[in-house]
């Protein structure tokens, strides 16, 4: 297939997504968007929210659109690493010797909702570390490989909540995206009412097959980035780093740790599918910013001064966007 | 052209365009820094007592470095294309399509994707032109630069704010320098007309005129001045001193003046200038007296042709005859006293031939031949006057200071011995003269010694001996004349020394302070033209201390006018003047005032370029230490500026 027809496909088919998806969730077209974005990418969404406001849905709704194995995982305070990952049983055979048998976890599926994440205890959460890096399980001695393409899609609640484990940084940093559901609007809100209240039955179709979409990741990696647009990338991100030369006062001030180089290749990735996404054949400096938030909140640590001040990461990287010139040669010029 | 080339040729297009915008812009923001220097410059020379290079020196930067540099500057800045597709890209809103389609078009690694990226590119920048996109308009610096500009003009009226101490240090600064100017002149033209025979009178002249440069070109204050003045004033007194201490010098100085100072030096001179005169006249014996009363003579037979020219018919026969009586007289009066006036006889023969005009005519041109023999009859008469004030013999030259009469004297004396055909006779007479110039011979230090060495030798009758004794003597006068006249410039330099130190003491120019008696003829030395040597003591006055007596004092210019004892009111009708002399108005015209001084006749002693040049020196010195008044600045400007 020619570049020309993979890139007609790629819009085929994110406006396939987004019409099945928006046959069921109402509202939320930033968070779809982000969604699809880090699917294409081949990156790890991490959704928070406070309960009730469809993230669940929308994980499971992208599991039905996408002809892929899907798993949920229900994450609890009992949860155990070795139910995530599987384990190796007794098994007799049928010439009566017993032997140890691996039996796989709900981890080996394309597309995994890990449900409620942080409240499983940190011991459990980094269960996933290895496979959301490295699409692998070690496990009895045993690498085993997971299928690709994978996905972990995991949503909580807000950190502040009763029962709850914050994520270790480590595994934050492994998520490609970290969305932030908000609350409906009054028309969304009339319209979830609408579609949940009444006997109506929508029907989703799978649009996507697995190999399309092994594809599309492939060609996502080919789209062209200037170099001045990677610098800006770059400069974003060591503008985040605090007590540096590149660091920006306000991240010198509020944050413990700054983006690490997952968030670059976050940001990189995330204006690449978005270029395509919006028609274009390059990354601009609009594509940067507008996954710079996902891409990076996640990736502050933010220090006791920020706590006390009710200083957010949004707000950092939000300054750190101000201040941090797009294109400072062609701007002085 | 294909797509890719066609995006290079529009960004190297802008490219170039950007880079004049820089230069205008730069011209624009240079201009508006350098009048600000310029501005700055000229607030600083207007409130601070700063030289007037401050002020040249921000306005050579503000009219020409300022922007200039700036020109350069944004010139020389170079931009590559993918700067310019950057900032294409920014400007219009291309969302980086340009930049990276220039970057990656010729990259083969991006294949179809650099097609599609330079389609794109060069879709977005189909509609865009250059001229409105970087359009050549005056930018807002030139606004501010117009307005700095407009202000530092406006500035340019306001007067300097100078304190009083300020402009004091100022005038006496100008004074210095003038003054030091003018004594380095007088110097200078002492030197050249006469250079010192003397090594030290030489030194001291050079470190005059080595300090009168320094002041005129660095002046210093005036105490310093003064002090150095007085050091140097010391140092050429104590010169003088030295060089009075040589008797023979004061005697022979003494001596000449005790027989006159317009004593001609040299009998040969003198003789040749009578003899020249007496050729000229053809009479010797020819007196201003009879030939004065030939003219009185000659002006009757005027009076009498003029009547007869009046007259007419009746009558003329008889003042014809009166008239050829008188003409017959005249000629033969004339030819007794041995005056040539050819025009008498033609003047007789007109009057026999009926033409009295032509009669006029001859007479006035025999008058003209008779004033001109009465003037050199008295020439004549005042060298002869002058020959008989010259001592007859060696003696007598000796003992009236004649030193150059004598050596000259002396000098025919050696010509006679050396001639060696000296009769007994001849011989005694120059021994009898040589002894008698012995005694007044004694203060010109070693000449009476020579003469006696002469005598002896004469007595021995070693005539060449004697001769070369004589020769000495007259070289031994001959060194004399040159230390006198050395002693002599240094009093002359002396007094331009007092005179500067005058000068500079009392803050007047050159030409106000007097300078020793009879410096210049006239009486008057250097006041140029008009009446400031009058006016000098009412611009400048004095202090005054409260013991000042000022009754002898006249001030025409203080004097009461339209106040009388009849009240205020005005004079009486008819009485009211049409011009009021001596009342100026500023501005008005300058009332014409008589010139004063002497008639002085005779050849000029100086270049008139000089005299021209010394008037307008003065002048302006006069006007810059505001010596004149106010109403007459603007003609004296003129009149002294018109002088070719």
């Amino acid at each position: 297939m020619s570049t020309d027809e993979q890139i007609a496909q790629f819009r085929e088919t994110y406006a396939a997504l987004r019409a099945e998806i928006g046959k069921i969730i109402v509202g939320h077209e930033p968070i779809v968007e982000s969604t699809l974005i880090a699917l294409m990418s081949g990156g790890h969404v991490l959704l928070e929210g406070v309960p009730g406001l469809g993230k669940t849905l929308l994980v499971r709704t992208l599991g039905q659109v996408l002809d892929l194995s899907f798993s949920r995982i229900q994450f609890t305070p009992d949860l155990m690493p070795a139910d995530i990952l599987g384990t190796n049983l007794v098994m007799e055979r049928p010439d009566g010797r017993r032997v140890f048998e691996f039996q796989t976890g709900p981890i080996f599926a394309h597309l995994i909702l890990a449900d409620e994440i942080n409240r499983a205890t940190p011991k459990t959460q980094s269960a996933l570390l290895e496979a959301m890096q490295e699409h692998s399980v070690t496990a009895g001695g045993e690498l085993r490989r997971l299928a690709e393409p994978f996905f972990v899609l995991a949503t909580q609640n807000p950190i502040d909540q009763e029962g709850t484990y914050p994520l270790p940084e480590a595994q934050l940093d492994r998520f490609f995206f970290k969305l932030l559901v908000g609350y409906p609007t009054a028309s969304e809100l009339t319209e979830v009412l609408n579609r949940t209240t009444e006997n109506t039955q929508v029907a989703v179709n799978r649009v996507v097959s697995r190999d399309t979409l092994i594809a599309l990741q492939q060609l996502i990696r080919q789209v062209p980035v200037a170099s001045h647009v990677k610098d800006y990338a770059v400069r974003l991100v060591l503008a985040t780093h605090p007590k540096t030369e590149t660091g920006r006062p306000i991240a010198t001030q509020f944050l413990r740790y700054g983006s690490s180089p997952r968030g670059a290749q976050a940001l990189v990735l995330g204006a690449k599918v978005r270029a395509l996404i919006l028609g274009r054949f390059n990354v601009s400096f609009d594509d940067i910013r507008a996954v710079a938030l996902p891409a990076m909140r996640h990736r502050l640590i933010l220090n006791f001064e920020a706590e006390a001040e009710g200083m957010t990461a949004d707000h950092i990287i939000g300054k750190v966007l101000q201040e941090v010139p797009e294109d400072a040669a062609a701007v002085a010029a | 052209m294909s797509l890719l080339q066609q995006l290079e040729t529009t960004v190297q297009q802008a490219t170039r365009r950007r880079r004049w915008q820089r230069a205008w812009g730069g011209f624009w923001g240079g201009l508006l820094i350098g009048a600000g220097i310029w501005l700055l410059a000229l607030g600083l020379y207007k409130s601070l007592p700063l030289p007037l290079t401050v002020l040249t020196v921000g306005g050579a930067l503000g009219s020409a470095a300022g922007p200039a540099g700036f020109i350069i500057g944004a010139w020389r800045r170079r931009e590559s294309p993918l700067q310019t597709a950057r900032w294409l890209d920014w400007h219009q809103g291309l969302q980086q399509r340009l930049a990276t389609a220039l970057e990656v078009g010729r990259d083969s690694r991006f294949g179809r994707w650099a097609e599609l990226l330079v389609g794109d590119a060069a879709r977005h920048l189909e509609p865009l032109d250059l001229r409105r996109v970087l359009p050549y308009h005056l930018p807002r610096a030139s606004r501010w630069a117009l307005l700095v500009l407009l202000l530092g003009a406006g500035l340019g009226f306001v007067p300097e704010y100078r304190s009083a101490a300020y402009l004091q240090k100022q005038r006496e600064k100008e004074n210095v320098r003038q003054t030091g100017r003018q004594l380095a002149d007088v110097t200078r033209r002492n030197l050249e007309r006469r250079a010192p025979a003397l090594e030290s009178t030489r030194k001291a002249a050079e470190s005059v005129t080595t300090l009168a440069d320094q002041l005129a070109k660095k002046p210093v204050t005036r105490n310093e001045a003064l002090r150095e003045l007085a050091q140097l004033t010391d140092k050429v007194q104590q010169e003088a001193r030295d060089l009075a201490k040589n008797p023979a010098l004061r005697s022979m100085e003494r001596a000449a003046r005790a027989a006159g100072r317009e004593t001609p030096a040299n009998p040969n001179d003198l003789q040749k200038q009578i003899e020249s005169l007496e050729k000229t006249m053809g009479n010797k014996d020819l007196t201003a007296d009879a030939l004065e009363k030939l003219a009185q003579e000659l002006a009757k037979a005027q009076q009498a042709a003029q009547d007869l020219l009046k007259q007419g018919a009746p009558g003329t026969e008889a003042l014809k005859d009166s008239l050829a009586r008188a003409l017959s007289s005249l000629a033969q009066q004339a030819q007794g006293l041995g005056a040539a006036l050819p025009s008498l006889e033609e003047a007789a023969a007109a009057l026999r031939a009926g033409q009295v005009d032509q009669v006029l005519k001859d007479l006035q041109v025999a008058g003209k031949d008779l004033e001109k023999l009465k003037e050199l009859a008295q020439a004549l008469q005042q060298l002869q006057q002058q020959a008989e004030k010259l001592g007859k013999d060696l003696a007598e030259q000796l003992k009236n200071g004649q030193a150059e009469a004598a050596r000259d004297t002396l000098q025919k004396m050696v010509n006679q011995l050396k001639a060696g055909n000296l009769s007994r006779e001849q011989r005694d007479g120059l021994m009898k003269q040589v002894s008698q110039a012995i005694p007044p011979a004694a203060p010109y230090g070693k000449v009476p010694e020579f003469l006696k060495q002469a005598m002896q030798k004469m007595q021995g009758g070693d005539n060449p001996g004697a001769g070369q004794a004589l020769a000495d003597a007259a070289g031994e006068l001959e060194k004399l004349m040159q230390q006198l006249a050395d002693a002599q410039d240094l009093k002359s330099t002396l007094d331009a020394l007092q005179r500067a130190q005058s000068a500079i003491g009392s803050g007047k120019s050159w030409s106000q302070v007097a300078g020793p008696p009879g410096f210049k003829p006239g009486g008057k030395p250097g006041r140029g033209v008009g009446t400031w040597a009058d006016e000098e003591g009412w611009v400048d006055q004095p202090e005054n201390t409260g013991l000042w007596d000022n009754s002898g004092i006249e001030r025409p210019d203080l004097a009461s006018r339209g106040l009388t004892d009849r009240g205020e009111g005005g004079p009486p009708e008819g009485m009211v003047p049409t011009k009021v002399k001596g009342r100026f108005q500023p501005g008005g015209q300058m009332p014409s005032i008589p010139l004063k001084g002497l008639s002085i006749k005779g050849n000029s002693t100086v270049a008139v370029r000089e005299a021209i040049q010394a008037a307008q020196t003065e002048a302006q010195a006069a006007l810059s230490h505001d010596q004149v008044p106010r109403a007459y600045q603007g003609a004296v400007k003129d009149y002294f500026g018109d002088l070719k």
